[in-house]
């Protein structure tokens, strides 16, 4: 393990009165598109192979090794296209918002390398509709990147002319997975799809196309330049290579921070974040509300690929930590999470669109005092029954409603159970000596 | 958003003469979008979000206008409209502010700011101000939380609010939003 200081966020200054948007002149007289050159003189075979070697994980939030994924792509079906997932909605991820906010060219240069290596012909980034300012930043940065034919030129030995545009989303949560995405590209609704057939067969246009996640296609420029071993050299066995991680909730100085995957959550609060703010750690979330809790002695979990086997929780997900303390009431917390996601199911399957808005009804009423002792057991078996995991759902919207509940459950019982004491009917105390007394 | 709830038995009658897709409009999305995508109704997304910066709101009207224009049924454009939380069915202020109310947002303090808006322009999530210069939103995660609590205000995004002088600072704007916002 070794971490000698920041990769993706090297441009980009601590200070954040030095911080400015890189323009294109300042990317390359700091050695940028300089990777995809080398790229460029490179066979796709052998770059896949070293993607393969650097066992980079895709870095949206399920983790799955990006060289496999690029390898499902089938021969001599063509176009092929290139789906960026930048619907960075997950409460508590902010980490590719922040990269392209000053560092635009290094995904552009990902995605250049992606599709040299792929032969696409278009590549869509996806960029959800609230990040307005960075849809202008990435319309601008394409601009000059176009100008100075990274775009819109054939691939080298290939008839293939690559373009990349911006596709503004509008709005929906569930347009961040993959199918919802390339639904919402066709200009549907975003209800993802029944798969298979993968994205990687039939997917945009009913054509080969691959989904990448924004902080993963920044890990390329990098990847190619210093090797496979340079980057497996960070982070763990399992997990390799540098992470953005993003710490918000009661901290002093909440950010994006970057450092090897396996970093202890603790370090990171307390190296980077400036420490707990106005109380003692409690709970965190480990990576996007999905992904569950950690408990309170949770709080040296290792932050890489492992942290749901070792920990009970769904896993990294964005790793965008979020940290609550013992001031803060869990019960709320929980409530927020389950109705961000009643809020943004797409209404397909029965489990999640009933299940998660009846989770919602039932925290509503705990926390209004109204809590029935097996509102536990009833919120338990709801949460536990949706999802892709159970296997009733099509996609994984409701795993993190699922997770989300069993893992507060699990891990903060004392919180629920002290509210769901009371033998009271709409505020009336049915206890008798309380009415004797009366 | 999973779905909005329309009253199918009211007769909907279009509600003016002159078209919502103007020359105009059809001739940009014609020309920057349609050579973007194989098929024409993935230029959706892009012309509805040109109405809403046009007009900032979807009359039923530009819907069916929509259909003819992308060469595909009025249902399927529906459809993939009501989807949508940025594209409302409804007129709203000139200002549209969005509160985040996610989970790194209540952690720091929302209600403070929503409550604040309350107090000074009388206004509860969903509704306008009566000049119709604001209408203020509760929204889910805007991907700031480092900037927690925070707001979107048209296409603005505001970060570590403090609720006076955000509230101060939104009396403060002009009665008409500068254009291209």
């Amino acid at each position: 393990m070794a971490f000698a200081g920041p990769v993706l966020l090297k441009r980009i200054p601590d200070d954040p009165a030095k911080r400015k948007l890189i323009n294109i002149e300042e990317y390359i007289a700091t050695g940028g598109y300089e990777s995809l050159r080398k790229a460029q003189s490179m066979t796709p075979d052998q770059i896949i192979q070293l993607v393969i070697d650097s066992n980079l994980r895709g870095r949206g939030g399920a983790g799955f090794p990006c060289g496999s994924k690029w390898k499902f792509l089938p021969k001599d079906i063509h176009p092929r296209y290139l789906a960026v997932n930048f619907d960075e909605s997950e409460p508590g991820t902010f980490k590719d918002r922040y990269l392209t906010d000053y560092d635009p060219h290094v995904l552009l240069e990902g995605i250049a390398i992606a599709a040299y290596t792929n032969r696409i012909a278009v590549s869509y980034i996806y960029i959800r509709g609230e990040y307005h300012r960075q849809a202008r930043i990435l319309e601008k940065a394409l601009e000059e990147a176009y100008a100075r034919g990274i775009f819109g030129q054939k691939i080298p030995g290939t008839d293939i002319a690559h373009n990349c545009y911006v596709h503004r989303g509008a709005g929906a949560y569930i347009c961040g997975e993959e199918t919802g995405l390339l639904e919402s590209l066709e200009g549907k609704r975003g209800w993802p799809r029944i798969k298979p057939p993968f994205p990687a067969i039939a997917g945009a246009f009913a054509k080969p196309t691959i989904i990448n996640n924004v902080e993963t296609l920044a890990c390329l420029p990098y990847i190619i330049e210093h090797g496979a071993d340079w980057f497996k050299a960070m982070g763990t066995a399992s997990s390799a290579g540098p992470k953005l991680f993003g710490v918000s909730g009661l901290v002093n100085k909440p950010g994006v921070y970057e450092e090897e995957l396996g970093i202890k959550m603790s370090t990171l609060i307390e190296k980077y974040a400036g420490g707990i703010k106005g109380g003692k750690y409690r709970a965190a979330i480990p990576g996007g509300v999905s992904m569950g809790v950690l408990g309170t002695d949770q709080y040296d979990a290792e932050l890489d690929f492992d942290i749901g086997r070792k920990y009970n929780v769904l896993g990294l997900g964005t790793a965008g930590v979020i940290v609550m303390t013992d001031k803060t009431d869990l019960v709320v917390m929980l409530r927020n999470i389950v109705r961000f996601f009643a809020h943004e199911s797409c209404g397909q399957c029965t489990p999640c669109r009933e299940g998660t808005a009846w989770m919602h009804k039932m925290l509503n009423r705990i926390v209004a005092g109204y809590g029935k002792p097996h509102d536990f057991d009833l919120l338990m078996e709801v949460g536990l029954s949706m999802g892709s995991m159970p296997g009733t759902t099509i996609c994984g919207l409701a795993d993190g409603a699922n997770w989300a509940v069993r893992t507060f459950l699990q891990k903060f019982p004392e919180d629920f159970k002290a509210r769901l004491k009371s033998d009271q009917v709409q505020g009336v105390t049915l206890d008798a000596q309380a009415a004797a007394a009366v | 958003m999973a779905w909005i709830v329309e009253d199918r038995l009211k007769q909907y009658q279009p509600t003016r003469s002159e078209p919502y897709l103007t020359a105009e409009i059809k001739s940009h999305i014609e020309q920057k979008y349609f050579p973007r995508y194989p098929r024409k109704q993935a230029a959706l997304l892009p012309l509805f979000h040109t109405i809403m910066h046009t007009y900032g709101y979807i009359a039923p009207q530009a819907i069916d206008e929509a259909a003819e224009f992308l060469g595909i049924s009025r249902a399927q454009v529906q459809d993939a409209v009501t989807f949508y939380e940025e594209f409302r069915l409804q007129p709203s202020g000139r200002y549209v502010v969005n509160v985040c109310r996610s989970i790194s947002c209540e952690l720091c303090g929302h209600q403070a700011v929503l409550n604040k808006i309350r107090d000074v322009f009388g206004i509860e999530p969903g509704e306008t101000t009566e000049d119709n210069k604001f209408t203020v939103f509760e929204v889910e995660c805007l991907g700031a939380c480092e900037q927690a609590p925070c707001a979107l205000v048209n296409e603005d995004l505001h970060g570590c609010i403090k609720p006076d002088a955000f509230a101060s600072h939104l009396q403060a704007l002009p009665d008409h939003p500068a254009a291209g916002h």
